[in-house]
């Protein structure tokens, strides 16, 4: 695949090339993720991104196909992963914008460890989870985000209600948590580009439904429900992101936009030394000098 | 007896300084150029109160082995016996060892609070001396902790070694100088202490000596360590070119996340405790992805986690190297027990078939050099790269010349990146089909380049395909790299003496060091044994291999796991038949081990012989998990 981009290619075509073309899409027509990938392209265009100076991770699932789709590096690994490999990437090279592109099943379920500590560590790092309720490629199958809306007599043990990604995200301390809705994709690309910029781990819950398996979560549904956060919001303030979600939730809204957002308090960190002449001149001496 | 023996220190674990006593000892014998072998040291998974033991052999010539189990010098620090209570753990070494002291060895124990009745040691011709070094330490220096030189000084002059004090002084000085001169000086009364003890008892009994001496051997200027496995194995990572660590607290691992933790920053690199042994190594995959020689070390039931990982890095081809310090297992096992039973495990564990090399170190030597190795092949071969050690490898502390981590240094050279001239002139696929099964790589961020990464299949650019052809001929790139590495670089067993003709002794690991010593004992009693040890398990080289086996008169392959995994390898892939001698109770081979198996193999044709040495339990201690 060579790559020569900018010279002839417009920054918005960037991003499609040796991706689309080659690749047929697998997603059904009519899937949210279209939308996300529309809006990641032109959050990427918007940013004057370079393909190579990107590092997209796929979660495993329909969703995380959309690597492919991209004219980006990517890595696409194992069931939950994305997150602690971006974390190995931005810690041997922070200069990497590192964006990993997941599903909910595998950010909340099997991958929920990774993605609590991924709040914590703060890596350099945006999460963009297309959250529609089911395990698509596997037919289907309920996820933790399933039953959203869904009246709470319904649930048992073994399918539980859904689960609130923003609040736990919030409670165990990202700096930055955001949600979008694949039917809004402008919108979705305007909080792709805060997520993208900010310096820290940013995390944005994209409701991107699945029109094959989950009839209840529809784009209809989601109109009717999703409302976006009042303009006098302040998202730097911790107390008032969990009040806007009591009160979101009390009205049976789901709010769109960034809901809360604070500066990263870290030393910036140096590319590990990875080429032959870095690593040239190893001193044993003061490791010897321990032994002797 | 001059400069030779084997002393074993014994105690109440994180309470009687087991730990320390052995590191001054050990460290004093190392600078006045004596070698130091500790094998065989022994913890319990609690954290307080359990029995502790280290045994160290010392010699004037580097010892070939741990040799047996027997023991010349017993040091027992526990102080507290009760008389009424016969079964009493805090007199464990002694119940304990004693009967594996030597006849006319030497007992030195802790009687501050009473002597210990010992006339069976003595009927045996024991020379005991019951030194009341809590008591000195508390009543008299009023500092507890210089206990442990009161039994250190007590030592010295039982061996007549350091009589002057002018090893000790200027080890304690280099430990406390910045702390004050009186902490040096009240450790060295201690120490002055403990001698006097070992005159009285000695003039008392009218003893001239114990019979076990040490003298300082002059070294030409040569300098020397004392140098832990886990240690060589995080030096050597370092040196090759390794910046990026990642683990999660396990025993017997856990010693080299600390060094890497300690020494990684101070070389550019950056060590991670992730949150679980899932995160550590996919941290570490991402961090190889992103250009960095990057490790993970766990034992048996971490590496069991981290399997799903395997299969990314052979089906991605991201280079990594992953230690396994194995443990006894199956499940939690035995924590802190010496096995090697994960051989199996480490040439199939993953699912599907995908490329990957496992080394196994036998010495600590090969710890440091095998691990630079591990990561030029994980580099060139772009696949994971096993090193199996267990816990005697990884406990094993050691004298060892300075010269050899200097002449024994692999420039950490990286083969097959392309540079963005390269990329220029010839475009890129990650996964071009080559004759050889590698690919060119780059690190991202290069530009002109973009590479797909994926454990799923994928066609040479990285993009999911399942079309048949293009499928066959991925796997047959992929696994073709073994082929590659078979040629260019798998390395041939080990060969000592002649194995046409004789019983050969084939091992892998830590215990080649005991071959060789039982090598040594049975010619000694003129039956030639050959020893073939291999280090390079798999791909297995089986045409390295079996040319040298071919003509033995019997193999004998000596491993600790309970199935004889690698004597199963081995007729599976070279097509000979092998008797086995096995031990699996946790504790380490012993040379009487081996000569008890080869006997027994040889004198009735035993296919197999299994060390289970029934020692009755005299204390009963419960160790957590």
């Amino acid at each position: 695949m060579s790559t020569k981009p900018a010279a002839r290619t417009p920054i918005s075509k960037v991003w499609e090339e040796n991706a689309v073309p080659r690749h047929r899409i697998q997603w059904c027509p009519g899937c949210g993720d279209y939308a996300v990938l529309n809006a990641v392209k032109m959050a990427l265009t918007r940013l004057e991104l370079m393909p190579h100076e990107v590092l997209l991770i796929g979660g495993i699932g329909c969703s995380g196909q959309i690597r492919n789709y991209l004219n980006g590096n990517a890595l696409h690994g194992t069931h939950g992963g994305p997150l602690a490999y971006a974390v190995g990437v931005t810690m041997a090279n922070p200069e990497l914008r590192v964006i990993a592109l997941a599903g909910d099943g595998d950010t909340f379920a099997i991958g929920v460890e990774n993605f609590v500590h991924a709040c914590r560590r703060d890596p350099n790092v945006a999460l963009i989870v297309m959250d529609n309720g089911v395990y698509g490629l596997t037919t289907g199958q309920r996820s933790p985000t399933g039953g959203l809306g869904q009246p709470q007599e319904e649930f048992s043990e073994e399918s539980p209600p859904a689960f609130n990604p923003l609040r736990l995200a919030l409670a165990a301390g990202a700096t930055f948590v955001a949600q979008s809705f694949s039917g809004d994709p402008r919108h979705s690309a305007d909080v792709y580009v805060e997520a993208i910029e900010h310096p820290g781990f940013a995390f944005v819950n994209d409701f991107s439904p699945c029109v094959t398996y989950n009839k209840f979560n529809t784009y209809d549904w989601f109109k009717q429900h999703v409302e976006l956060v009042p303009p006098d919001h302040d998202p730097a303030d911790l107390q008032a992101a969990f009040r806007l979600l009591d009160d979101f939730e009390a009205r049976g809204r789901l709010p769109l936009g960034v809901i809360y957002r604070r500066p990263r308090r870290k030393k910036p960190q140096q590319r590990l030394p990875m080429w032959d002449h870095e690593l040239a001149d190893v001193d044993l001496e003061p490791m010897l000098r321990t032994f002797r | 007896m001059t400069n030779r023996l084997k002393l074993l220190v014994g105690g109440v674990q994180l309470r009687d300084g087991v730990g320390t006593v052995v590191d001054v000892v050990g460290r004093i014998l190392t600078r006045a150029g004596l070698y130091v072998l500790a094998n065989e040291r022994n913890y319990a998974s609690t954290i307080y109160g359990a029995h502790q033991f280290d045994p160290l052999v010392i010699s004037a010539t580097p010892p070939l082995s741990h040799g047996d189990n027997l023991v010349d010098i017993l040091m027992a620090l526990e102080f507290d016996a009760n008389p009424d209570v016969p079964r009493q753990p805090n007199r464990d070494t002694i119940l304990r060892h004693g009967p594996h002291l030597r006849d006319g060895g030497v007992l030195l124990y802790d009687s501050s609070t009473g002597e210990v009745p010992v006339d069976d040691l003595v009927a045996r011709g024991v020379k005991v001396f019951p030194l009341p070094a809590r008591q000195i330490a508390l009543r008299e220096l009023r500092r507890e902790v210089v206990k442990n030189m009161v039994v250190t000084g007590a030592l010295f002059r039982l061996l007549e070694f350091d009589m002057d004090q002018a090893y000790l002084r200027q080890l304690l000085e280099e430990r406390f100088l910045r702390k004050g001169r009186e902490l040096v000086d009240l450790n060295l009364e201690a120490a002055r202490r403990g001698r006097e003890v070992i005159e009285q008892v000695l003039a008392a009994q009218g003893w001239r000596d114990v019979g076990y001496r040490l003298e300082p051997v002059p070294t030409n200027g040569e300098r020397r360590l004392l140098v832990s496995g886990s240690e060589a194995l995080g030096m050597g990572a370092i040196q090759a070119g390794c910046r990026f660590y990642a683990g999660y607290p396990i025993t017997p691992a856990s010693p080299l996340l600390a060094f890497m933790e300690r020494w990684l920053p101070r070389y550019q690199g950056r060590s991670l405790q992730g949150q679980n042994e899932r995160e550590s190594i996919r941290a570490a995959l991402g961090a190889s992805l992103a250009g960095v020689r990057a490790m993970v070390a766990s034992s048996g039931p971490g590496i069991s986690l981290k399997v799903e990982e395997f299969g990314l890095a052979g089906a991605g081809e991201i280079p990594l190297v992953v230690v396994n310090a194995q443990r006894a297992g199956p499940s939690t096992g035995m924590p802190t027990k010496t096995e090697q039973a994960d051989l199996r495990m480490m040439i199939g564990a993953g699912h599907g078939d995908f490329p990957r090399i496992v080394l196994a170190p036998s010495t600590l030597e090969e710890c440091y050099t095998m691990i630079q190795e591990a990561f030029y092949l994980a580099d060139k071969y772009q696949c994971p790269v096993f090193v199996l050690t267990d816990l005697t490898l990884a406990e094993v502390r050691k004298t060892v010349p300075e010269a050899f981590f200097l002449e024994h240094r692999m420039p950490p050279h990286r083969e097959g990146v392309l540079t963005e001239a390269e990329l220029r002139r010839d475009g890129y696929r990650r996964y071009a089909i080559t004759e050889s099964g590698i690919s060119p790589r780059i690190f991202p961020g290069t530009r002109g380049g973009i590479f797909k990464v994926s454990g799923t299949e994928h066609d040479e650019f990285g993009f999911v395909t399942t079309e048949p052809p293009k499928r066959a001929a991925m796997m047959d790139k992929r696994m073709r790299k073994l082929e590659t590495y078979l040629q260019e670089d798998a390395r041939g067993p080990q060969v000592v003496g002649t194995p046409r003709g004789n019983p050969v002794l084939v091992g892998w690991g830590s215990t080649k060091p005991v071959l060789l010593e039982a090598r040594e004992r049975l010619r000694a009693d003129g039956l030639d044994v050959a020893v073939v040890h291999l280090t390079h398990l798999w791909p297995f080289p089986t045409h390295l291999v079996r040319p040298v086996l071919a003509d033995a008169a019997a193999i004998i392959v000596c491993e600790q796991n309970w199935s004889g995994q690698l004597a199963d390898l081995l007729q599976e892939r070279c097509l000979l038949p092998t008797r086995r001698i096995l031990k699996y109770n946790g504790r380490v081979f012993y040379v009487s081990d081996i000569i008890r198996g080869v006997r027994e193999i040889l004198r009735n044709g035993a296919t197999e012989f299994r060390v289970s040495e029934f020692v009755p339990v005299t204390v009963e201690a419960h160790e957590g998990d």
